[in-house]
């Protein structure tokens, strides 16, 4: 099993909401590992999702992308051979990379492995954090099943994340990826990510009722 | 890379220790028993002193210390457990090779076969060293053999030039001494070509990783706008930091060099051109060993990480070909044609 998130480019307005409810629930829930020492003084702190925003295309035809990145859970971690200590490890069972603080020694060459830029360091705990795919909501057996998923993927308005299993050929996020062409990102670099983001499609072409009177005219 | 002074200690004291193990042992190959050569290997214990101080410094870089008990654990995968292993036994090593000459009065053979022992340990440890850092394949700039050449290289050169001024300080026969000088000459010819690739090669890493082109999104190209909160996280991902500017970068490259190779290739030109040894050795030897802080700073401060291309946008820079001539013959067929 390698649990994912897929995102859809088309879909995702750049809200923040995910970003927002994953510091959110892994700051104040049950987890608590999000640091939030100064959140006043300093808005910057640390975040497992950063919605990075782009401007794509050549002027005149430009439109503005949102890119939800956090781990990619990737197949071939490069972050978990690199661990000394063993504190970083990916879960045979879902496929989750996680990190066991208790033997993190902090020397951030995890941090540095890492292709996606998504470890962040707490210099606080002396450790290094990341997105753990709200493993304790997956796991957690009093929740209803249809909150046993991410906070992100949750809190989406526009419904541009889905959780699935990738491994199995009937999900719905092995479906999207094979029939939407999903892709991963930096995938020259081998690490193999899971979290897959379906490209969006290019903008259609407006025309003027008069633009086409005019070519009808002249043509027919 | 976010280059902080436990990094910098880690990596060139262990170098500079490992040097100074190498030219230990090339001095007992080649040097005849003497009195200078017996009190020249009393200064063993130097070689220690920098190699623990090395050592001491791997624990600051450690966040939590508590956990350093593990750090054995991953040998078969992780480069940092096998760095922490080799290490440690070059250390144990050198303790080991010192009780000898100081307690057990070795010598001959004995001597000479545990020297080169522990000379080749202090080789191991700046290769596992320099691959830890050559195997991140994300860090663009690092992942080349030549990480691994250039870090052994300055480690053998600057341990060289100072186990070199130790024997020059304390009064050995200066022929062999400049016989030294002309390898050291060598060496730092050497060292200064790999550099000059090694400088071309951090240009290409930054160059390849770009937003526009880097991040394997479809539908390009991509600019940067924000990279998800208002300022690019250097606090809490040590991977990236701020980019220096060309004028700097370039001064401080031209000081790494001239520091480096250039001040102490000159100094041991002029010890073999004739001139006394100490004062050109120990001069050579302090250039060489600012030169290799100053390389091992520019080494972590001027990396590419791939993650780069989601927090800086890369700079725009005009054609390096385009020039200003017109072209007359084209204008007057477009004329031709337009009539």
């Amino acid at each position: 099993m390698q649990l994912t998130i897929i995102t859809d480019l088309n879909k995702c307005v750049g809200c923040k909401s995910c970003q927002v409810s994953c510091k959110e629930h892994n700051a104040s829930g049950a987890f608590g590992s999000v640091p939030d020492h100064a959140p006043y003084n300093d808005p910057d702190g640390m975040w497992w999702n950063r919605i990075v925003t782009m401007e794509s295309g050549e002027f005149p035809n430009t439109s503005v992308l949102y890119l939800p990145k956090a781990c990619m859970h990737c197949y071939d971690a490069p972050c978990v051979p690199v661990c000394p200590t063993g504190a970083s490890y990916k879960r045979v069972d879902n496929g989750v990379v996680l990190v066991d603080y208790d033997a993190c020694i902090g020397c951030q060459l995890c941090i540095w492995a890492c292709p996606y830029g998504v470890r962040e360091f707490d210099e606080h705990e002396g450790v290094v954090k990341k997105c753990t795919m709200c493993v304790d909501r997956l796991e957690d057996e009093s929740l209803p099943l249809r909150e046993r998923q991410p906070a992100c993927v949750q809190s989406c308005p526009t419904h541009a994340r889905v959780f699935g299993d990738l491994d199995d050929q009937q999900s719905e996020v092995s479906q999207l990826v094979a029939q939407r062409q999903g892709f991963a990102l930096l995938p020259e670099l081998g690490a193999r990510p899971a979290v897959h983001y379906l490209p969006r499609r290019p903008s259609p072409v407006v025309l003027a009722e008069e633009e086409v009177l005019k070519v009808m005219e002249e043509r027919y | 890379m976010r280059p902080t002074g436990p990094l910098l200690l880690i990596t060139v004291l262990q170098g500079l220790s490992g040097g100074m193990a190498v030219a230990l042992t090339t001095a007992l190959i080649f040097l005849r028993p003497s009195a200078e050569l017996a009190h020249a290997v009393r200064m063993e214990p130097l070689i220690i002193v920098v190699a623990l101080a090395g050592g001491v410094a791997s624990f600051f870089h450690m966040h939590r210390i508590q956990a350093a008990r593990f750090v054995l654990r991953r040998l078969k995968t992780s480069w940092l457990s096998r760095e922490a292993l080799t290490t440690g036994l070059y250390i144990g090593g050198l303790t080991g090779l010192a009780a000898g000459i100081d307690l057990g009065n070795w010598h001959g053979a004995l001597l000479l076969g545990t020297a080169a022992g522990v000379a080749g340990l202090g080789l191991v440890a700046m290769f596992v060293t320099a691959m830890l850092y050559s195997t991140i394949t994300a860090m663009r700039s690092w992942h080349s053999p030549l990480t691994v050449i250039a870090m052994m290289g300055v480690g053998v050169f600057s341990g060289w030039l100072v186990m070199a001024a130790i024997f020059a300080v304390v009064g050995t026969n200066p022929a062999p001494l400049r016989e030294a000088a002309a390898v050291a000459v060598v060496l730092g010819l050497l060292l200064m070509a790999v550099k000059a690739q090694q400088w071309h090669f951090f240009a290409g890493a930054r160059t390849s990783v770009m937003a526009s082109t880097g991040t394997g999104l479809p539908l390009g190209p991509h600019r940067l706008q924000d990279s998800g909160t208002s300022r690019i996280p250097y606090k809490t991902q040590t991977q990236i930091w701020p980019d220096l500017r060309p004028g700097p970068k370039r001064l401080l490259y031209g000081l790494m060099f001239l520091l480096l190779t250039a001040v102490p290739v000159a100094a041991m030109g002029a010890i073999s051109a004739g001139a006394s040894p100490a004062g050109w050795f120990v001069g050579g030897a302090v250039s060489a060993v600012v030169g290799a802080f100053l390389e091992r700073w520019l080494f972590f401060a001027d990396a590419t990480h791939s993650s780069r291309v989601w927090f800086t946008d890369h700079v725009k820079r005009a054609s390096r070909v385009a020039t200003h001539r017109g072209s007359p013959a084209l204008l007057e067929r477009y004329r031709r044609l337009s009539k």
